[in-house]
């Protein structure tokens, strides 16, 4: 064999992509040739030496991920409520006792439970305790919502449901025809109370 | 069957924020490490794993899960690397010799929590030298040695990478060895 194909083979075994017969071939003239011998040693070692090295890992900083998904366009409602919220924490805390005064007025208010039940056909509704039942055989026709209560619909709602801070139980004989949400964090709460606010107004 | 990045990728295309993060946890040592290598520089290293996922979420809907997705990132992220020491100056690269080589540099003499006193010991000399030659390898051979020994990637998903013939990646691994092995053989 020839010191030139010796070489060439040499990488390829190094590349895992040397068939066995020629693996033999190649140790043969290793065994043979000083020069090749040499050669061979000192690819092998950077090879080694090579992969050793590579898998010692640097790391990154510890706040790279969070920057990473900041740097991330984000749904653009979303991100200006809350930047809003953070740029003006007194600010909200007013405007949440506002909203809450404000929806007082025009809701169901249970001083006691602080239960809020709302929408366009409650006398379908039965209310016991915090919870709050849709029964079945009984239809709502329009919206539910919710708030700081459990609700338990067996009936039939024509329209969306809505559980703000509460949990809601779905019997297999309810049906829904709309949406049905729960929101529980304070911001989307707050998020709610505002456009329901903005549209309830402007219904007036 | 559909793969873990591949479920990622689909609810993160969602507005999923969770889903997205978990593939940043995944992918972004593999691709500080890759960048790290490439540019022998922290902070720009850095850069490019945040402009590699920002691209990344920009063109989720792009993603073809029938293709592997190390690949597509490893392909963002080399790219970014590559265009980037093109842009380097030759000033700049006098001053990159110099640069982040753990221990000499100011950067690294600042405390941090990652440089632990083992990775500092673990630095020895014959580290250096090595670094020192990837680091004068030419970036076409560069970027092939380091996907080739970084991620054990083999020569066929090289090839994918970088959107090459594997019979050229091929010849760029032995060149590249053999480049290695004359400036470091001396000293072995
Ligand atoms: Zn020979």
């Amino acid at each position: 064999m020839e010191c030139k194909l010796a070489v060439s083979m040499m990488h390829d075994y190094l590349d895992d992509d040397l068939p066995e017969l020629q693996q033999r071939e190649l140790k043969e003239h290793l065994l043979s040739c000083t020069g090749c011998r040499a050669k061979f040693k000192e690819l092998e070692q950077t090879d080694m030496l090579m992969f050793s090295l590579m898998h010692q890992t640097p790391v990154a900083s510890e706040d790279l991920v969070g920057r990473i998904m900041n740097s991330l366009p984000k749904p653009k409602k979303e991100r200006a409520f809350i930047t809003w919220i953070k740029r003006h924490p007194a600010l909200t805390a007013a405007s949440v006792f506002i909203f809450v005064m404000l929806m007082s007025s025009v809701t169901f208010w249970n001083q006691d439970r602080q239960l809020v039940v709302r929408g366009t056909d409650l006398d379908q509704v039965v209310i016991k305790g915090d919870t709050v039942i849709v029964p079945s055989g009984k239809i709502i026709s329009g919206d539910l919502t919710v708030e700081n209560g459990k609700t338990q619909v067996y009936g039939e709602v024509n329209g969306n449901v809505t559980v703000i801070d509460g949990s809601l139980y779905q019997a297999s004989t309810a049906h829904i025809s709309g949406q049905v949400k729960s929101i529980d964090q304070a911001v989307s709460w707050l998020w709610y109370k505002v456009t329901n606010m903005f549209s309830e107004v402007a219904y007036r | 069957m559909e793969n873990l990045e591949g479920r990622l990728t689909k609810l993160a295309l969602k507005g999923d924020q969770r889903a997205f993060a978990e593939l940043v946890e995944l992918y972004k040592d593999k691709i500080y490490h890759l960048a790290y290598r490439m540019l022998n520089n922290r902070h720009e290293a850095e850069d490019v794993v945040q402009e590699t996922f920002l691209r990344v979420y920009r063109n989720l809907d792009r993603y073809d899960d029938k293709q592997k997705f190390s690949t597509w990132i490893y392909r963002i992220g080399t790219n970014l690397c590559i265009d980037r020491l093109r842009k380097r100056r030759p000033t700049y690269s006098l001053d990159a010799e110099m640069n982040d080589q753990e221990g000499i540099d100011g950067y690294s003499m600042i405390p941090s929590d990652n440089v632990t006193p083992e990775t500092e010991l673990l630095l020895s000399e014959t580290q250096s030298l090595i670094y020192e030659a990837i680091d004068s390898l030419p970036v076409k051979y560069r970027s092939v040695m380091i996907l080739r020994y970084l991620q054990d990637l083999s020569l066929q998903e090289i090839s994918d990478v970088l959107d090459m013939p594997v019979t050229t990646i091929k010849t760029r691994v032995h060149r590249g060895r053999e480049f290695l092995r004359k400036k470091l053989g001396p000293k072995l």
